[in-house]
């Protein structure tokens, strides 16, 4: 798909751990629960200074994916590497900072004292004060824990996976709770993250953030790698544009399907809608039919319609 | 791995009905049983005055509360919470979190301890030499690890809504039939011989025997020893496990 990673890969499985070891390494890892499946002979790797969204639909195996890489959970068969040691060992090395939806925080006590605890658990902390200050919750350090709204506990969870100077920042769905200004918020702050060139993966099921941050997308559906490249290639692995138009008429099907870069054909009525992987090409031939197309549009397809019709291929395929 | 015990301390200090139970409480008890029998009747067969066997068993009795009642709540109700495992993402080793739970207890079972001497010394007259004093503070601190260690293993055991319950049952049931409440030499034949097995009366008697100025019974070392050896690897069996469960 993208032909650079491509190679760096094939140059990593040959020569694991040189100067490309990297960040995370996931090789045929399968964990199931009971009958299921969770994450079903996974192979990926993350790369330094990498913005990474995980993406899938619910019970995609998104959860246990950061359960395995953060040594939570041990796989059934493969292997996970972080930093080429066990997930453990850069946790203690204090090369992971993570923040998970599960993850419960302490109560009784206050949120400075809370981010004082996790400064004072890494090996390379950050001052508290400016943890707090990044997460913006230097207002809220005097409050008790258990007296945090949901989005304050998230910002929270956010300081004390960024209490020390980490080079990954593992987060599970952190927009959870939030409302939309504190999102974007959230994410400005998160950028400044990876801007100092950290490698950041998260998890959500909120596509517009996964188009909008990451500058990878790796897309999970039933423990499988569905796709991976950026938000654009997703896109136009699902068939870029949509072409859409009326005919007049009775409507001659066979030519409209073997049109060029044709993906998926859609008639009902007189309108046709059409997905094309080269849209110009596909409307170039269309009007070489001899037809009159009426209302023709082209668009380009959201991230979230792409990932609609990927998954869709995936279970038709399976199926 | 400081910083956490520091905090869990904290916390501990900040719960007034926790501090109540733990430190005021047993005193309180030791002053109403203490006052029953008078202050100069002695116990049968133990050549103690009440008040001076009434004070073991209440020191004993506020380091139990100490090193259970809290820990067991606490630890199951932040399995369930998911805090356990937001510690797992720090480089905190995985036995730190059960290190400084009991480390915490344990500074609050120390004044607990001493409390009831204080006490029993200014208000009851109870006089001991000083290597008593000091012999039975430590030997009812040391001793209140293998409750710890039960305050571990039932955290791990119990879910967060069973927890109290179970607690209190397995609190009352080894305060009282261990003799802490009442000498268990008052108890029905039977339920003596059930009595001498407990580990709370074995603990009891390390004390007293301490008192007397005499070396505690091999049978009650051994029951302590087997005890502690009983629960703390109970705890660790079962802190593993969940582990495993993420």
């Amino acid at each position: 798909m993208r032909p650079a990673r491509t190679a760096t890969m094939g140059h990593m499985t040959t020569t694991a751990t040189t100067t490309t070891t990297p960040v995370v390494g996931f090789e045929q890892v399968t964990r199931s629960y009971g009958s299921v499946r969770a994450v079903d002979g996974l192979t990926l790797a993350l790369h330094p200074g990498e913005t990474v969204a995980l993406l899938g639909p619910n019970g995609a195996g998104k959860s246990t994916t950061l359960d395995l890489l953060l040594g939570l959970r041990q796989p059934d068969s493969g292997t996970v590497r972080v930093f080429g040691t066990s997930p453990r060992e850069a946790i203690v090395a204090g090369r992971v900072g993570a923040m998970l939806q599960s993850g419960g925080l302490m109560d009784e006590v206050t949120v400075a004292e809370l981010v004082r605890l996790a400064c004072d658990l890494h090996p390379r902390p950050y001052k508290p004060g400016d943890v707090l200050a990044r997460a913006g919750i230097a207002q809220i350090a005097d409050r008790k824990v258990n007296k945090l709204s949901g989005g304050q506990a998230q910002r929270v969870r956010f300081a004390l996976a960024t209490a020390g100077d980490s080079d990954l920042i593992v987060l599970d769905e952190p927009t959870t709770g939030m409302d939309v200004s504190a999102r974007q918020a959230f994410w400005s702050t998160m950028r400044e993250q990876a801007d100092q060139g950290r490698t950041v993966l998260f998890a959500t099921h909120y596509l517009e953030e996964a188009d909008a941050i990451a500058d990878r997308v790796l897309v999970l559906h039933r423990g499988r790698l569905l796709a991976d490249g950026t938000a654009a290639e997703i896109k136009a692995k699902a068939g870029a544009r949509r072409v859409s138009f009326d005919l007049e008429g009775p409507i001659d099907e066979a030519p409209l399907r073997a049109l060029p870069f044709l993906t998926s054909i859609d008639i009902s009525g007189q309108t046709i809608r059409i997905q094309s992987t080269d849209a110009d090409a596909t409307v170039h031939a269309l009007y070489g039919l001899g037809v009159y197309p009426r209302n023709l549009e082209v668009a380009g397809l959201g991230l979230e319609q792409a990932f609609v019709a990927i998954t869709e291929a995936e279970e038709a395929r399976q199926s | 791995m400081n910083g956490l015990i520091k905090l869990e301390l904290l916390r501990a200090l900040r719960n007034r009905k926790f501090l109540f139970f733990s430190v005021i409480y047993p005193s309180v008890i030791f002053l109403l049983a203490s006052n029953q029998s008078g202050t100069n009747g002695k116990v049968d067969g133990t050549g103690l005055t009440v008040a001076a066997y009434v004070m073991v068993s209440m020191a004993s009795f506020g380091a139990l509360t100490a090193v259970l009642m809290g820990n067991s709540e606490r630890i199951a109700k932040e399995r369930e919470s998911g805090w356990v495992r937001q510690l797992r993402l720090t480089p905190l080793p995985g036995r730190g979190y059960v290190l400084a739970k009991t480390a915490s207890a344990a500074v609050v079972s120390l004044p607990s301890i001493v409390v009831v001497f204080l006490v029993a010394a200014a208000v009851k007259d109870v006089r001991l030499d000083a290597w008593q004093w000091l012999a039975l503070t430590g030997a009812i601190w040391a001793g209140s690890l293998v409750f710890a260690a039960l305050g571990v293993a039932i955290g791990y055991l119990a879910s967060g809504d069973a927890v109290r319950p179970i607690t209190m049952i397995i609190y009352f049931g080894l305060s009282i039939l261990g003799g802490l409440w009442f000498p268990s030499s008052s108890f029905p034949a039977w339920l003596q011989d059930i009595a001498n097995w407990l580990p709370t009366h074995a603990y009891a008697a390390l004390g007293r025997a301490i008192e007397q100025s005499r070396a505690p019974h091999a049978q009650d070392v051994a029951i302590l020893v087997a005890f502690f050896l009983l629960f703390a690897g109970g705890a660790a069996w079962l802190y593993r496990k969940d582990t495993l469960k993420a």
